[in-house]
């Protein structure tokens, strides 16, 4: 008896050993295989900023048109704008609107304007509260900065900002795409973009393409301190592939302007909230793998939004609140070498007391330059120019 | 059933099992009867029922995706072994398994939070997004606690499972090791430890000190 239950506990012991070497055998194997699987899947950083398209011929006589994008909104509040350039030459642009900034009616808003057009489309509605938490399946507070972008076959992307607790520190990045020139939209997605909670991540400028048709996303994170990033966006058939890196570390500007000068060479050009209350600029020269440390420039900054675009002739033009105390005046500044030193060239609108703020850039196919920028809160402005009327700016100024 | 689908039913698992362990504790409270699959089944379907609940037209569940969608796999898989040890009476973790897991938390929250808000110009939540040294130090971790026979080391591998699967609304592999209330729950219970042990050497130095006739032991 006693020999059999010796038996019985030795063949125990072996089953045990058996199950716990399969057992661990199995698991080890698994955990190698599955933490080594990303070394074989195709990295999702693309690498070179598609390059600058070479200059078109300067049109012939200078011309300047201003105009209000939305001059019938029934709201108090108009803000961040954005704008993008279709493949037939329609112009899209979003801003949002409401009672006031944060109020639950804010919405995101869409509209066109055609070369031959004599006015903007009529303003629609392309996200609300509502619509983002039916889209989301979850609580949405708010509605805020929204960034439209069209691919070069005219898929519209739009990435939007969403809060569901907090004030714009509490937000979250979202997008949504068109394919019929932003008649209609797809169901928004949420873009997890930081571990805490997935909290504050704005945008507030223009991407810059990619090769292979990605995208290098200026974004920035403003919850314990404020950082520029930048989050590379690559939207497949599989779906949308994000990855993201920083420009610089805490308390060293945000709301970047990514400004691409080569494939590999990139300026983002910040906003800055410390006392230096200046325009600052970091620089990359791999390809937005690593940045310099931010350098100020000589031109203020009220902590205030600015864009910056490099000009198809290869000068880079900047919109800015040419103060270090408010929001009075837009002019526009250019530079010849690449970002490091900047002549003011012309003012865009100035009022004393008033609010003019959160310009945005672009140069059309044409060689058009536009600004859209938020009015005395109330509006969307819209003013185009070419680049002779930029040359001849000086010389009629007298300055 | 839809990807999206799996992802929101995925996010609802950790508070699901949150809403049972407080379940738990009350029926402990208010002396019910119930013990073992009953118990078990009573609370998972209650609590089932409270997260589809719908406020404002939205289901709790949901409410609480608002928050954080992205509850980590060790925490919830954690949740999962208190809510049955709890239950069966019978415990699944060694304490070295739950010094292990919460050692986890904390460390690893502590190497990631802080740099990902911008202490710092280095961000390790890049790291999540491709192939990098977090892999590998995972990798070798899970490896490790397997071999040493460590049950938090399956928690892990299950972790990466998830990751690969994209259970989670998050793409990036920090989502599915971490997330803020794991490390802040870990870091209180690491706390909460060395200040014990601190006084209890403290208690232990006091009573060597008393003469023998007075001695607290």
């Amino acid at each position: 008896m006693g020999t059999g239950s010796s038996r019985h506990e030795t063949s125990a012991i072996i089953t045990g050993l058996r199950r716990s070497f399969w057992t661990r055998g199995v698991g080890i194997l698994l955990a190698v295989a599955l933490n080594c699987w990303p070394l074989f899947e195709a990295g999702t950083r693309p690498s070179g900023f598609v390059t600058p398209a070479p200059a078109v011929p300067a049109n012939g006589s200078p011309f300047l048109l201003e105009e209000t994008v939305n001059p019938d909104s029934p709201y108090a509040m108009s803000h961040v704008a954005s704008l993008s350039e279709l493949p037939d030459g329609r112009l899209a642009a979003t801003w949002y609107a409401g009672s006031r900034e944060g109020a639950g009616d804010v919405a995101i808003y869409f509209s066109t304007r055609s070369p031959t057009d004599t006015r903007w489309s009529l303003p629609r509605a392309i996200v609300t509260r509502e619509s983002a938490a039916r889209d989301l399946n979850r609580y949405i507070k708010k509605v805020g900065n929204a960034v439209v972008f069209a691919n070069p076959v005219g898929k519209l992307s739009l990435l939007y900002v969403t809060v569901s607790i907090g004030g714009w520190s509490g937000s979250s990045l979202n997008l949504t795409t068109s394919v019929d020139g932003g008649a209609t939209w797809s169901q928004s997605q949420r873009l997890t973009l930081s571990p805490f909670f997935n909290l504050s991540e704005l945008a507030k400028n223009a991407p810059a393409a990619l090769i292979y048709g990605s995208w290098a996303v200026p974004i920035y994170h403003e919850l314990i301190s404020t950082f520029p990033e930048v989050l590379w966006l690559d939207e497949t058939e599989e779906g949308v592939r994000v990855t993201k890196s920083r420009v610089s570390a805490g308390w060293f500007g945000y709301q970047p302007a990514l400004t691409p000068l080569t494939a590999s060479t990139a300026l983002a050009v910040l906003r800055t909230d410390d006392d230096s209350k200046a325009v600052s600029v970091a620089r990359t020269d791999d390809g937005g793998e690593t940045w310099s440390t931010p350098n100020s420039l000589s031109l203020p900054n009220p902590d205030a939004g600015l864009d910056a675009i490099r000009l198809t002739d290869g000068r880079l033009l900047l919109a800015f609140n040419d103060s270090t105390t408010g929001r009075e005046n837009l002019r526009l500044a250019l530079s010849t070498d690449e970002g490091q030193t900047w002549t003011r060239i012309a003012t865009v609108v100035e009022e004393a007391g008033a609010d003019f703020s959160y310009p945005f850039l672009m140069q059309a196919s044409n060689g058009d330059v536009h600004l859209v920028y938020t009015w005395k809160r109330a509006a969307i402005r819209h003013v185009v120019f070419n680049t002779p009327w930029l040359d001849g700016w000086r010389t009629r100024s007298g300055r | 059933m839809s990807h999206a689908t799996i992802v929101e039913v995925c996010s609802a698992v950790c508070p699901w099992l949150a809403l049972m362990w407080c379940l738990q504790r009350a029926a402990r409270l208010v002396g019910l009867p119930l013990r073992g699959w009953t118990l078990l089944a009573m609370t998972g379907a209650i609590a089932a029922a409270v997260m589809l609940v719908p406020i404002q037209g939205l289901e709790l569940a949901r409410w609480v995706a608002g928050l954080n969608a992205n509850f980590s796999i060790p925490l919830t898989a954690i949740l999962a072994v208190i809510v049955w040890e709890r239950i069966f009476e019978r415990s699944l973790f060694s304490e070295r398994e739950w010094t292990t897991a919460w050692s986890f938390g904390a460390i690893g929250g502590l190497a990631l939070y802080p740099m990902a808000l911008g202490l710092g110009s280095f961000d390790p939540y890049e790291w999540g997004w491709r192939f990098s040294l977090l892999f590998v130090a995972i990798g070798a971790l899970t490896v490790w606690l397997i071999w040493k026979q460590n049950r938090f080391g399956f928690l892990l591998l299950l972790a990466v499972v998830a990751f690969q699967l994209r259970l989670l609304e998050s793409t990036n592999y920090w989502d599915y090791l971490l997330d803020p209330v794991y490390s802040l729950v870990s870091i209180a219970w690491l706390a909460g430890g060395l200040m014990a042990s601190m006084r209890s050497s403290r208690t232990k130095r006091f009573s060597k000190t008393l003469p023998p006739s007075i001695s607290m032991s």
